[in-house]
């Protein structure tokens, strides 16, 4: 009996509160809570999709930027400058939507953008985060093959904590660790393997010296006990692991001296990412 | 007590044949294969080549699998293995650079100290290694970190 008046309890308990046929889950409020969730849920294609429904309201500046912010958080670069740039100056986000523009250009590995951008509009119109701008100005020279600015001048816009960092990534950008790859052809022809130990290939380099030194040896072994025919193929073959060992030196090092490029650059994004691109917070959700 | 038993497992009973499984996506034998996928026994042995290099290669690889390698197995850790990465590197440059190149990666080959800190993996283990690598081409160099899976 308890159990059938249990049951009964919750069967009435939905039954007083059902869903109310005249809500209008289509109005701007109801459709804007439903795309500040999704925003805040990380599901920011269909967020973009809900604020553009309701885009054009009156009495609401943020939505413009929020969109943007949405195209900016799926990649879609493009669309996301494009709203930014289409921010109104009265909006309460006009100096972020200007400052996320350089962002979005660094994310999309366009530096030259982000120059022509701080300089041509930037500087004109940004009153708030002016420093925050020129240390994006300032880092887009350490992803090119630009001249960079004098170490005094580079260092300005940064505090004093960033310094120490900042002055690492300009220094190894004015004299990157390349490894010559002249030097260690040279020096895998006079010692073979030596070419390869001097780019860090180490165990290489001592496969590359033992293998063309037994060959060699074997080479003139069989040439002083007069085996003519057999000599001469270990002849040919250390002739050959010693020319592969030379190319491959070269080689080596020139992968070597990508390989150095990809992790500064690695180290830079993962650098400006950890400080969020000096774009503020805005607090639109609660775990931002 | 038992009322209430029996009303609870009445319920259940009621909502898991609400959502009891449909004839139309009733459950299947699945054909499943436990087989390695042995690609290297389904090899191109053709000799169709636009350059003299590349035919050159392409013969002496053949002879390579045919009287070598489709017996003894796919031993090589690398892809593409040492004898395609010759073939390739020499229809992309010449002769001469190709058996350089070839030299080069067999030596490699012998070193098995840490080779998984150096190169970049494809999906079925084999260690990533491709001739644009080695041309001698910085531009055309893309460094793929090692520990990285390559969908190749």
């Amino acid at each position: 009996m308890k159990a059938l008046i249990i049951i009964l309890l919750l069967v009435v308990s939905t039954a007083v509160k059902p869903q109310d046929k005249t809500f209008n889950f289509n109005s701007p409020q109801n459709i804007r809570k439903f795309a500040d969730f999704l925003f805040c849920d990380k599901d920011y294609l269909r967020s973009a999709i809900e604020y553009q429904r309701i885009h054009g309201t009156p009495g609401d500046d943020t939505l413009r930027f929020k969109i943007a912010l949405c195209f900016s958080r799926i990649k879609n670069y493009l669309d996301a400058i494009d709203n930014f740039s289409k921010v109104n100056q009265t909006s309460a986000y006009y100096n972020e939507s200007t400052l996320e523009i350089l962002k979005t250009n660094f994310l999309m590995d366009n530096y030259y953008g982000v120059r022509k951008y701080y300089l041509n509009e930037f500087v004109n119109i940004n009153t708030k985060y002016r420093n925050e701008g020129k240390k994006l100005f300032n880092f887009s020279y350490l992803f090119t093959e630009d001249p960079l600015p004098e170490m005094n001048d580079f260092l300005i816009p940064f505090d004093e904590n960033e310094q120490g960092q900042i002055s690492s990534f300009y220094n190894w950008k004015k004299d990157p660790p390349y490894k010559s790859s002249l030097l260690a052809g040279i020096m895998s022809a006079v010692i073979p393997g030596s070419g390869k130990i001097y780019v860090g290939e180490v165990g290489d380099g001592i496969v590359a010296f033992l293998v063309t030194g037994v060959f060699a040896f074997l080479a003139y072994d069989n040439f002083q006990a007069n085996h003519t025919t057999r000599a001469w193929i270990f002849t040919a073959a250390a002739a050959l692991f010693y020319g592969g060992n030379v190319y491959g030196s070269v080689a080596a090092a020139q992968v070597h001296n990508v390989k150095i490029d990809f992790e500064y650059e690695e180290n830079l994004k993962r650098y400006l990412e950890k400080h969020n691109y000096y774009t503020p917070n805005y607090g639109f959700c609660d775990e931002e | 007590m038992l009322k209430t038993a029996y009303i609870i497992i009445f319920i259940s009973l009621l909502v898991n044949s609400a959502f009891s499984q449909t004839d139309w996506v009733r459950w299947g034998k699945a054909d499943y294969k436990y087989e390695k996928q042995n690609n290297f026994r389904h090899r191109n042995y053709g000799i169709e080549s636009e350059t003299v290099s590349g035919f050159i290669s392409k013969v002496t690889a053949n002879a390579y699998w045919f009287f070598i390698s489709d017996l003894d197995g796919d031993n090589c850790p690398f892809r593409p293995s040492c004898s395609s990465f010759f073939v390739e590197a020499s229809k992309e440059t010449n002769i001469i650079q190709g058996t350089l190149m070839f030299f080069d990666r067999f030596t490699r080959d012998f070193n098995l100290y840490k080779r998984y800190e150096h190169y970049p993996r494809v999906k079925d283990g084999h260690y990533y290694d491709p001739v644009d690598m080695y041309k001698l081409e910085k531009d055309k160099i893309k460094y793929i970190p090692p520990g990285v899976i390559v969908s190749k």
